[in-house]
């Protein structure tokens, strides 16, 4: 009863601040916080530091298989490490940065600020997929402490090699449960993002007012859907066939290998597009704010993002096109056909910037360098997708230069902009332009050093996750090149992460809406409050909070 | 059997093609530079153009032609995004008719090839089976060091024939992969895969395995040895039925 009488006898004015503030009790701060916070900006805020430890782990392993590298005949690391390390680089870049940075980090911490909701729409369920994330990055990474080592057999893990009888040990088991279990929290996080932007937005938010940000977590979300069960069960599948006397993938006992390749891709390419519609998403909010203008063709990019998630369904084969045992036209005519929608999110993104007034900060850098790179990675994607000239490049270190310039240059930078961009909303300050722009400028000279002379190498006949090389084969030059803008590039993220320290103490306070934001996670504090907004600007259009601060400049409505 | 120093001319990188699939790879890198060099340069210019052009220089007068610190809103353009759809898919349209008969050329096998080889792939080494019972093998077991060419298995064919190879895996997955062949094709527990090879030039060319199949991948390499004909014919009369040549060991 001495409960009910602390409480205040009169209520104070209904609005959605006081009414957090008669709950009793102190808050949790800090580690109890960490633990037991169903809020989704703090679960948002767990994924994208895990995420960016992950990140930041990864490249460490990357820099090993730069070492090994550098010169033929060289003796860094042995064979069984090195395979190791391009595996767990791999793994770890996909599984636990690539996505979940932008799918579940941003996703959670933005998408209820975007459309104007106080939470997601199942807050526990979220922290649940959040702890089982960050079991599956330890358990894989703890292979690094078995005595075989962790997994040791390609990202993509074809079987038969991942048979017990090939790879055994507790590494390769620690990989399946690791990734696993990603997957589960990734369909998850699908579920509840989905919830959330089918139920929870705020009146007047329809769909066709939704940010491209929201549209584009929204088809993740569905590609994650589809494609994360089937890799779940692949990896079941393998489990059974490792632990429990199963021959799905064994040929000697009437299995068949090449199922996990359809498998594995099935999923894998729709992963390829969770792991660059979120970026698109981001280069998207990030020009149109910072070129003061709305995004250019609106919903013909809508249409774009859909018709990508739609084909990424159709393309998995062209993975497999030298494995002699798929239709070839048909996988390249509907890779082909992805250049499209690309195309026109380029030239939308170009309209965006035309005749705006361009800010030309840290996060729009990040964005040109995405633009750049992933133009180039999607012209040698097309390349990629014509049957015969796979034939010559495919498993080569052409197409690790492709990837990654799909994938580095590309999504990653975009996460680098997304992070410039929204860090004075988590943090309240903002980070320094001086060391951002340093930092952009070297990864930007470290990125290209090291890929794209890959490329060469890939041409002339260089395969990829070969531990060492002769000295006869005409590649010696163009590794060096490579692994020197290794480190460079590896600097130049070192100049972000001292800059993210640096700036949470001694930052310039950012206010409320440092960018003139247009979409509603600017008309909150900065951090937001919990349970988000006090009042919300009226909804009228896909730029609420833009049309609140320029009544003369409203955008056009009913086009 | 030493390589001298690989690959000093290329063309535009790669090596130079040393089969008549050269042809066709030749002719789809080419049209494929035609269609996306403009259109990669148009884009970035496009790109680079609004940057230099549109960017807030601080004086107040960014916003493109009239100035003002805020731009005009516009946000759609009907006939412009018709023809960013349109275009785009006539250039992929005839860029699938290129590489549709390109591929029916590559992949099309011949009835009467001038000799049909079995290539076996295992961990770590490969077996080239000749019509005859001759069999030419090397494992890394005997590879002196990774930049010794020496002891590496030596798949020997015909120039200016037909040879069709017939790829087998004994365990995992692996590649049959000739840099200069411009071609691969994996070798994969299950799937029977063939294709022909129509060498051009003579000459000894590297190979290796190009999937990875575990702690000596890098070392599961070979050499090709395209001969003239007659040279070939001679070799192989040389070759007893059923005869093993291991790589590195003396002759049985």
């Amino acid at each position: 009863m001495t409960l009910l009488e602390e409480r205040p006898q009169e209520h104070p004015e209904p609005s959605e601040r006081a009414l957090m503030e008669i709950i009793p009790g102190p808050r949790p701060h800090g580690l109890v916080k960490y633990i037991t916070s169903t809020d989704h900006k703090q679960i948002g805020l767990n994924y994208l530091v895990t995420s960016f430890i992950g990140f930041l782990f990864a490249g460490l392993l990357a820099e090993g298989i730069r070492t090994q590298l550098i010169v033929p005949n060289n003796h860094f690391v042995t064979e069984n490490v090195y395979n190791q390390l391009f595996t767990m680089h791999g793994t770890i870049m996909l599984f636990v940065f690539l996505g979940p940075f932008a799918f579940a980090g941003l996703g959670n911490y933005l998408v209820p600020l975007m459309i104007g909701a106080p939470d997601m729409a199942f807050p526990r369920f979220n922290s649940l997929s959040y702890w089982l994330y960050l079991g599956g990055f330890l358990l894989m990474s703890a292979g690094f402490l078995t005595n075989n080592g962790a997994a040791n057999f390609g990202w993509f893990g074809y079987a038969p090699l991942t048979e017990a009888i090939h790879s055994p040990g507790p590494g390769a088991d620690l990989w399946i449960i690791g990734v696993g279990l990603t997957g589960l929290s990734g369909i998850f996080t699908a579920v509840n993002i989905i919830t959330t932007i089918f139920t929870l937005r705020a009146p007047g938010m329809v769909m066709f007012r939704m940010p491209i940000f929201v549209w584009n977590q929204m088809v993740t979300m569905f590609l994650l859907l589809l494609a994360f069960p089937v890799l779940t069960s692949a990896f079941a599948l393998l489990w059974i066939d490792r632990h429990l006397g199963g021959h799905f993938f064994d040929q000697n006992d009437g299995g068949q290998p090449i199922l996990w390749q359809n498998l594995f891709w099935f999923f894998g390419h729709p992963e390829v597009y969770i792991l660059a519609l979120p970026y698109f998403g981001i280069v998207t909010e990030v020009l149109a704010t910072m070129s003061k203008k709305p995004v250019f063709g609106y919903k013909g990019m809508i249409g774009a993002t859909l018709s990508i998630g739609a084909l990424s369904m159709g393309v998995w084969a062209h993975h497999m096109y030298t494995t002699g045992a798929v239709l070839l036209p048909f996988f390249a005519a509907m890779s082909l056909l992805i250049a499209v929608p690309t195309g026109i999110k380029f030239f939308n993104w170009i309209g965006t910037m035309w005749r705006g007034t361009i800010t030309l900060n840290t996060a729009v850098l990040f964005c040109l360098g995405f633009l750049v790179m992933f133009l180039f990675g999607g012209i040698t994607g097309v390349i990629l997708a014509q049957p015969v000239l796979d034939f010559q490049l495919h498993n080569t270190y052409f197409i690790v230069a492709h990837f990654h310039y799909v994938m580095f240059g590309g999504s990653a930078f975009a996460a680098f902009a997304g992070i410039y961009y929204w860090y004075p909303k988590m943090t309240g300050r903002l980070l320094s332009e001086k060391l951002g722009k340093l930092s952009f400028t070297v990864m930007f000279i470290g990125f290209n050093l090291c890929f794209f002379p890959q490329h060469d190498l890939g041409l002339r006949g260089m395969p990829r996750r070969i531990e060492t090389y002769s000295a006869h084969m005409g590649w010696n030059f163009l590794n060096m090149l490579s692994s020197i803008g290794a480190y460079i590039a590896g600097v130049g993220v070192l100049i972000t992460v001292c800059n993210l320290f640096v700036s949470y103490r001694k930052g310039e306070i950012a206010g409320d809406n440092p960018w003139d934001g247009q979409t509603l996670e600017w008309a909150c504090s900065s951090p937001p409050p919990d349970h988000n907004f006090e009042a919300l600007p009226p909804i009228r259009s896909e730029r609420p909070l833009w049309d609140a601060n320029h009544p003369d400049q409203l955008t056009k409505v009913g086009h | 059997m030493e390589l001298a120093t690989r690959l000093p001319g290329t063309d535009l990188g790669s090596p130079h093609g040393v089969t008549t699939q050269d042809k066709y790879v030749h002719e789809l890198w080419t049209v494929s530079y035609l269609f996306s060099v403009p259109i990669g340069l148009l884009v970035l210019g496009l790109i680079l153009w609004c940057v230099f052009r549109y960017r807030d220089k601080g004086d107040g007068s960014g916003g493109g032609p009239g100035g003002g610190r805020t731009p005009a809103q516009f946000q759609y353009h009907i006939p412009l995004e018709a023809a960013y759809t349109i275009i785009p898919l006539v250039i992929v349209a005839i860029l699938f008719g290129f590489l549709y008969s390109a591929e029916n050329h590559v992949d099309s096998i011949s009835k009467t090839p001038a000799i049909k080889i079995t290539v076996e792939g295992f961990q770590w080494g490969w077996r080239f089976d000749y019509p005859n019972g001759h069999k030419q093998v090397g494992t890394v077991a005997n590879e002196l060091d990774i930049n010794s060419e020496q002891n590496l298995p030596v798949l020997v064919i015909p120039d200016n024939e037909t040879v069709q190879l017939h790829v087998v895996s004994l365990d995992v997955v692996h590649t049959f992969y000739v840099p200069e062949f411009l071609f691969q094709r994996d070798l994969i527990p299950g799937i029977d895969n063939t294709f022909d090879i129509n060498p051009t030039t003579p000459g000894i060319y590297p190979g290796q395995c190009n999937n990875i199949c575990g702690e000596y991948h890098a070392y599961m390499r070979f050499l090709v040895d395209v001969m003239p004909p007659s040279e070939f014919n001679t070799w192989y009369s040389q070759q007893a039925p059923n005869s093993i040549t291991t790589a590195g060991e003396p002759q049985s």
